[in-house]
Formats: structure tokens, sequence, C-alpha cells
């Protein structure tokens, strides 16, 4: 089974897609990690507020056998969270690039460049 | 290592993982799809890495009651569950022992023990006396669990009659599908059989299975199956520090006047025992610290989110000094602490028979 990866996208090598809109950018995993992980039965997200570092773990997503940590692909500070996935992890298995994780406002516009593009984040997957 | 049905596992799309060196599916299609099919319906499980051992001779029995601190005086034809003990009285392993008859007795061991365990029962058997001899035959052999409600209907329908066997029953199954030993034993919970055989013979009942829609099942979800009933694991509730007081297995051990580690045992003070939470949030995993009125007094040994009662659930193994009557824990995750349910029963029931 292929797996989806949208051209509009930009991806981590943690398997995050990130989507850049100006100065906020909203997270997710993709449709590769859902698939690797199997069932999701847990999400856990940071405050609104927190602040982030590149890199910085902010929550973890776990499977019935699995905890995965999710990390920052950007500084900057929490705007929002997808409370919903709380109570319905499960989303994330049916609609990866719809359940989104959280949304960050960048301290810096720059570490966008650092992401990979879909062709990039495609031969990570193979 | 590879078990004889690995090749299955590949064809089915398996998630495959090393366990205890052996190439094992820990899922096909979905984990949680798997463990919800043994409860309401019925599953196979490919456990043919599990090691068997074989005593046969007139001393056979009296052999396997001196070996294991468990009663083995039972019926022809009955199973018993038992830790295996050194002389300290600590736990080397658990298994089942199966009576096929007065001179033959079957030893169901975990595959990351076969070894060890092999190595141990031949130095008791070496020295001390009795007219039997051992086999291991862990090589070749194969075996399939099928767990849930409707096993018993799957099973007759592809192997003959196995309605007569009652819970921890095992009998010999000789029939046009060949030779096989069949027991209704199972780390599930629920009612099922556990069929041993030769590998050519389990490699088309496994087919025979697959064509009736029975659906196969990896590790993983047999591993929640077993923590929602709450039975032991070696090396997680288990292990070479503990004595079966330690870890909740006293009703195991029976007053006898010898058995394998038995003096140490009836000197030992327990220090330690199992007790069962749940999180109403957030899934408590192995190697969690677990709190009571703000002081650290034991472990999480498994955990997993059980998809039946939709909790996180565990055992955890905690000081009897430090909680004494507490029924009050608390599970730290990720530097938070969570308040957690204390059950007095396992998650769930099970309908074994």
């Amino acid at each position: 089974m292929a797996t989806k990866i949208p051209e509009n996208l930009k991806y981590t090598k943690e398997h995050e897609w990130a989507l850049v809109e100006g100065k906020n950018l909203t997270v997710g995993i993709t449709d590769f990690a859902q698939s690797s992980l199997g069932d999701i039965v847990y999400v856990e997200l940071p405050e609104i507020g927190f602040e982030l570092k590149k890199d910085d773990p902010f929550g973890v997503v776990e499977s019935i056998k699995s905890v995965s940590d999710l990390y920052s692909p950007v500084s900057g500070k929490v705007v929002a969270i997808n409370s919903d996935l709380q109570d319905a992890p499960e989303k994330i298995n049916e609609t990866a690039y719809e359940s989104w994780l959280i949304k960050i406002e960048m301290s810096s516009e720059e570490e966008v460049a650092a992401l990979l593009d879909s062709n990039n984040y495609k031969s990570l997957c193979e | 290592m590879k078990t004889s049905l690995y090749e299955k596992h590949v064809g089915l799309n398996a998630k495959i993982v090393d366990f205890a060196g052996w190439e094992m599916p820990i899922s096909y299609t979905s984990l949680k799809e798997e463990i919800l099919e043994v409860r309401n319906g019925c599953g196979f499980f490919d456990v043919s890495h599990m090691g068997e051992f074989f005593i046969e001779g007139s001393q056979a029995c009296e052999f396997m009651d001196y070996l294991i601190p468990a009663d083995f005086q039972v019926a022809n034809g009955k199973a018993v569950y038992s830790p295996l003990l050194n002389h300290d009285g600590k736990i080397l392993d658990d298994l089942i022992a199966y009576k096929l008859s007065d001179q033959l007795v079957m030893i169901c061991v975990n595959a990351s023990n076969i070894e060890k365990d092999w190595k141990w029962i031949s130095k008791i058997y070496d020295d001390s006396n009795f007219d039997c001899k051992i086999y291991n035959r862990s090589s070749e052999y194969s075996l399939i669990a099928i767990q849930g409600p409707k096993s018993e209907e799957f099973l007759k329908n592809q192997l003959g009659v196995v309605e007569d066997l009652d819970y921890y029953g095992i009998k010999k199954l000789e029939n046009s599908h060949g030779n096989f030993i069949v027991a209704r034993t199972g780390y599930t919970g629920e009612d099922g059989f556990e069929v041993f055989g030769g590998h050519s013979e389990i490699g088309l009942l496994w087919d025979r299975l697959i064509t009736a829609g029975v659906r196969p099942c990896g590790l993983g979800a047999r591993d929640t199956l077993r923590v929602e009933v709450c039975y032991p694991l070696y090396g997680h509730e288990l292990s070479e520090n503990l004595t079966p007081y330690d870890c909740n297995l006293k009703w195991t051990v029976k007053s006898k006047v010898d058995y394998v580690g038995k003096k140490s045992l009836d000197e030992s003070t327990p220090k330690y025992k199992l007790v069962k939470i749940s999180l109403d949030r957030g899934i408590p995993r192995e190697g969690y610290k677990v709190l009571s009125s703000g002081q650290e007094v034991g472990i999480v040994t498994s955990g997993t989110m059980s998809p039946v009662i939709s909790k996180g659930i565990a055992l955890a193994r905690v000081e009897r000094q430090k909680t004494e009557g507490v029924k009050s824990y608390q599970v730290e995750i990720r530097g938070k602490t969570y308040e957690a349910n204390y059950h007095t029963k396992p998650f769930i029931n099970g309908g074994h028979k």
C-alpha cells in the first residue's frame, strides 16, 4: 500500500508533516508514521503558550504497544492544540493529514528552509 | 531463528519483530482488531517458538512432582501451571506440565528460556535418581494456540473431536489430519486450545484455519490479552530475583515433602507483591514509577492500553513493607503524576471453561 505524501507540505526525519502559512506552522504525523505505529490510542499535547525550540519533544502519540515522542520541527510558541484528538486519537489513523496536532507561531521563519520537501521525504520512506 | 510457519506470516504481510532471537509476527493487520477478535470470536497464534520437553518412564510423574513446587498429583490427561525454581527458591521460568499418561509428561516452557531450563532440568535429573528419561523435543514441534469463545467450534471442524477436553485437559489426537497433542490451555483468559504437532501437520492446520476464515493474531495481541487477565510473563512479572511469594504465585506452591527450592522458599520472607492498576487518562508502561502518598513504592512490570475497557492498564511490582493495606496508587508518566484505579480482580474476566 503506497503511503500518501502531499506535495504542498513540508516534512521532518521524525515523520511529521508541517503546513507553512506565513509565521504559522501546523504540525501532524505522516501517513507513513500512523501506518507504522498501528492503532493510535492516546495523544498527549502541550499547553497553549508553551515555548519550543527546534527538535524539542512536545508530546507523545501512543499505540497499544508503543510510545513515540513528537519533536518540534521549528522554534516558536504553541498557539493552538487539536484537543479533539484526545478523545478520538484514532482519527490520526483515519486521516493523518487532517488530524493536526499543534500550531506553532515561529520565532524565525528561516528554520522552514531546513525542512524536507515531499520528494526528499519520499526517499526517506523507501 | 524462524518457526516453521514464518513464510506464512511473511505471505500475510505481518509486521515481524525479534522476540528472544525469534522472528515473530507482532500483528497482521490491526492489533486492536486482533485483540477484540479473540475476546469475541476466535483467533489463532503461532507460538512454535515455545519449548517442549518430555519426561518418560515409570517415575516420570514423581520426577515432575519433585521438579516443580505445584502439585502434580493429577489425573491422566490433566495439566498443571507452575513456576520452575532454582535451589534458592527463585523463579527460573514458568511452565505448564501436561500429564499425558502415568509414564509420559510434556512440559511447555518459554522460548527465551529453553536452553536455560533444559540445562537446569538436566542437572536436577542428573543429581536425583528417578526411573525416567528426559528429552528436549523443542525443535521437532510446532505449536498453534487457537483462542476465543468460538475456538471449540472452529477447531473441531478442522481437527476432530476436541469438545471432550475440560479446561487444562490434554489428549493425543491421531486421525487423517495427522498426530497431534491438543490441550485446552492458553494465555488469553478465553476458552481455547493449544495444538502441538510436527511442522508439516501444523502447517496444514494453519492453512485450514485461514481457509475457514479464522483470524491470525500476533504476539502483540497475545501480550495485551494476557495483561487484561493479569497473567504474569517471565522477564516482566517473574524473574530470578523473585520467589513465587513475591509475585502472587503462592497459590501454585503446594505443601509437599520435598521439591526443588523448598527449603529456601520455606525460609524466605516475601518482599514484593503485584498490584493491578488502571488509568482513566494515559497509559502506564513498563518501567514507570509507582507511587503511594508521594513515596516511590514500585514499578510497572507490564502496561498497555486495553481496547476492551478503553483504559491504560498495568501490573506493578510494589514493596510490601511500604504498601500494607494501601489501595491508593499513582503512576509517574513523563514527570507528571496520575492517580490510578486499584483493582482487586483482573481487568477482564475472560471466558475460559
